[in-house]
């Protein structure tokens, strides 16, 4: 494994380098290379099954490489290390699924300030109102007590924001947030979303939300069948996108 | 036919409800109880155990708990418990009290059939739940101790309840390697009176079924309690009132 990546100080938040993986003889990913800065909001886009939550996945080593490194803050979280290492690495990096994936059995509350209280160590009354102040900040206050089944998709999908920000993390990562939801609450998760990234989070985002990408994106990564085709701003991605590819996508999503 | 009860009761309550004790070794009801209870106690958290070797990713954990389990749940009850009788001392060179192995032996059965409850029940929660709680930093047994656990295990209550209570009436099984329980003492007030095996044995058979009803019912209410806790549209796998009815469908 590359130990290049790794380096202190590094200024970008998130450096993917030579990353492969393959499942069996299906190659996902192809050399990736990419990199977020810090205070970066990054747009990923591309056709279904092109590896985009693969990609996003192995970022937290939710998913194992086969070659390449990634740092994060200036540290390979995919070298060697022990398991205790990984997981304080992924606890600062917040990361929010498609299917919400909240802790059915606990409140809203307790969604929120289990990980810090366990895995931080944070007292629990601390934790509490420190997960009361979130919700607060993604609007569901006053579903503190409830339980994740009693919530709409759109409210759910904010809590597991919350939850992942609780951890305090420096870095967010998305995947397709709002692809699982009913039209109607697609603007309350993103709008939760563009007031994060005008707070200054760095963001690595799956989305094909493409009005999200064009208002808050700093740039667009456009992967198609495992590679990175285009990386770009989005003004001049969607104005210009200079690979076929890119261009096709963006004629079918219009129609 | 009633005075023959009240007489058989009257008279050996006190072999039913202890044995021989204090002249000889606890007996009766109360060894019954004992012995279900630490069967239980034993075989949850060593279900959990096997069910978490069955699944663990390391094959020397794997591969003789899948064997065990495999091994136990395809033998009649009977055989291991003979099994257990001849082998433990053999291996051990001690005299082991029939009451300990009877216990063993119950603690492994029940282990064996509860692990397949609960490996199901962790499966049927899907990636998602273990992905989360990695995402969050909690390490593999934090997110099975804080997030699939409790799930998986909430959604086995009936599945629990009734291998409890069979684990109650498998405790029988003990009369023959001679552990002193309530049949082994029905059957010596049987052998002392010679001439009223049904009522001795009807009286036998309806201390088991309180005992088991009444296990049925407390654990039901207990979940009930918790589903009323978190009502709402969750978790409509688990209807409150539809569960007693599965734990009584359920009894092997
Ligand atoms: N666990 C897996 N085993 C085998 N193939 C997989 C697995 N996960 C994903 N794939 C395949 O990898 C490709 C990329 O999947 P994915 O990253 O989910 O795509 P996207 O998120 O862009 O839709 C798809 O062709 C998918 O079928
Ligand atoms: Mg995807």
């Amino acid at each position: 494994m590359s130990t290049s990546v790794s380096e202190p100080q590094a200024a970008q938040a998130i450096r993917i380098a030579d990353v492969c993986k393959s499942y069996g003889d299906y190659q996902v990913l192809k050399n990736i290379n990419a990199e977020v800065a810090r205070g970066e909001v990054v747009v990923i886009c591309g056709p279904s099954g092109s590896g985009k939550s693969t990609l996003i996945r192995t970022v937290n080593r939710l998913e194992e490489i086969n070659s390449g490194g990634i740092s994060f803050e200036g540290q390979n979280i995919h070298a060697a290390m022990r398991s205790s290492e990984l997981n304080k690495l992924r606890s600062r990096i917040g990361f929010v699924f498609q299917s919400f994936n909240l802790f059915p059995h606990l409140s809203v509350v307790e969604n929120v300030s289990m990980s810090p209280i366990r895995v931080k160590g944070v007292s629990p009354a601390t934790a509490h109102e420190k997960a009361l102040k979130l919700l607060d900040r993604v609007g569901l206050a006053d579903k503190a007590n409830s339980y994740p089944g009693q919530l709409s998709g759109g409210q759910q999908q904010r809590v597991a924001i919350a939850r992942a920000l609780a951890m305090e993390p420096p870095v967010m990562l998305f995947d397709e947030p709002t692809s699982a939801l009913d039209p109607e609450m697609v603007g309350e998760v993103l709008s939760v979303m563009k007031s994060l990234a005008a707070e200054g989070m760095t963001m690595l985002c799956v989305t094909h939300e493409m009005g999200f990408a064009r208002d808050v994106a700093d740039r667009i990564w456009f992967i198609d069948a495992g590679e990175i085709l285009e990386t770009a701003p989005p003004e001049e991605f969607f104005k210009n996108p200079r690979h076929p590819r890119a261009q096709r996508f963006l004629a079918d999503l219009r129609h | 036919m009633i005075h023959d009860f009240i007489a058989i009761i009257q008279d050996y309550w006190l072999l039913l409800l202890i044995g021989q004790y204090p002249n000889g070794p606890l007996g009766g009801l109360a060894n019954t109880l004992i012995l279900s209870a630490l069967a239980i106690a034993f075989a949850f958290p060593v279900s959990i155990l096997m069910a978490l070797a069955r699944l663990s990713k390391w094959w020397f954990l794997r591969w003789p708990m899948t064997a065990l389990v495999y091994v136990t749940r395809g033998v009649p009850l009977l055989m291991l418990i003979l099994w257990c009788y001849f082998v433990i001392p053999l291996w051990t060179g001690a005299d082991v009290p029939s009451f300990l192995i009877m216990l063993v032996t119950l603690v492994i059965y029940q282990g064996a059939f509860l692990s397949e409850v609960v490996r199901a029940g962790i499966v049927s929660l899907g990636q998602g739940q273990m992905d989360a709680a990695r995402a969050l930093g909690h390490g593999y047994m934090g997110a099975m101790r804080f997030v699939i656990l409790p799930q998986a295990l909430y959604n086995m209550i009936p599945s629990m309840i009734s291998t409890f209570v069979s684990t109650i009436k498998d405790t029988t099984l003990g009369y023959v390697i001679n552990v002193p329980d309530l049949t082994f003492a029905a059957s010596q007030v049987n052998n002392q009176l010679l001439t009223q095996p049904f009522q001795v044995f009807l009286i036998l058979a309806v201390v088991y079924y309180i005992l088991c009803w009444s296990l049925t019912y407390v654990a039901n209410s207990v979940e009930r309690r918790i589903a009323r806790r978190r009502a709402g549209p969750r978790n409509p796998r688990l209807p409150a009132e539809a569960a007693p009815l599965k734990t009584i469908t359920e009894q092997l």
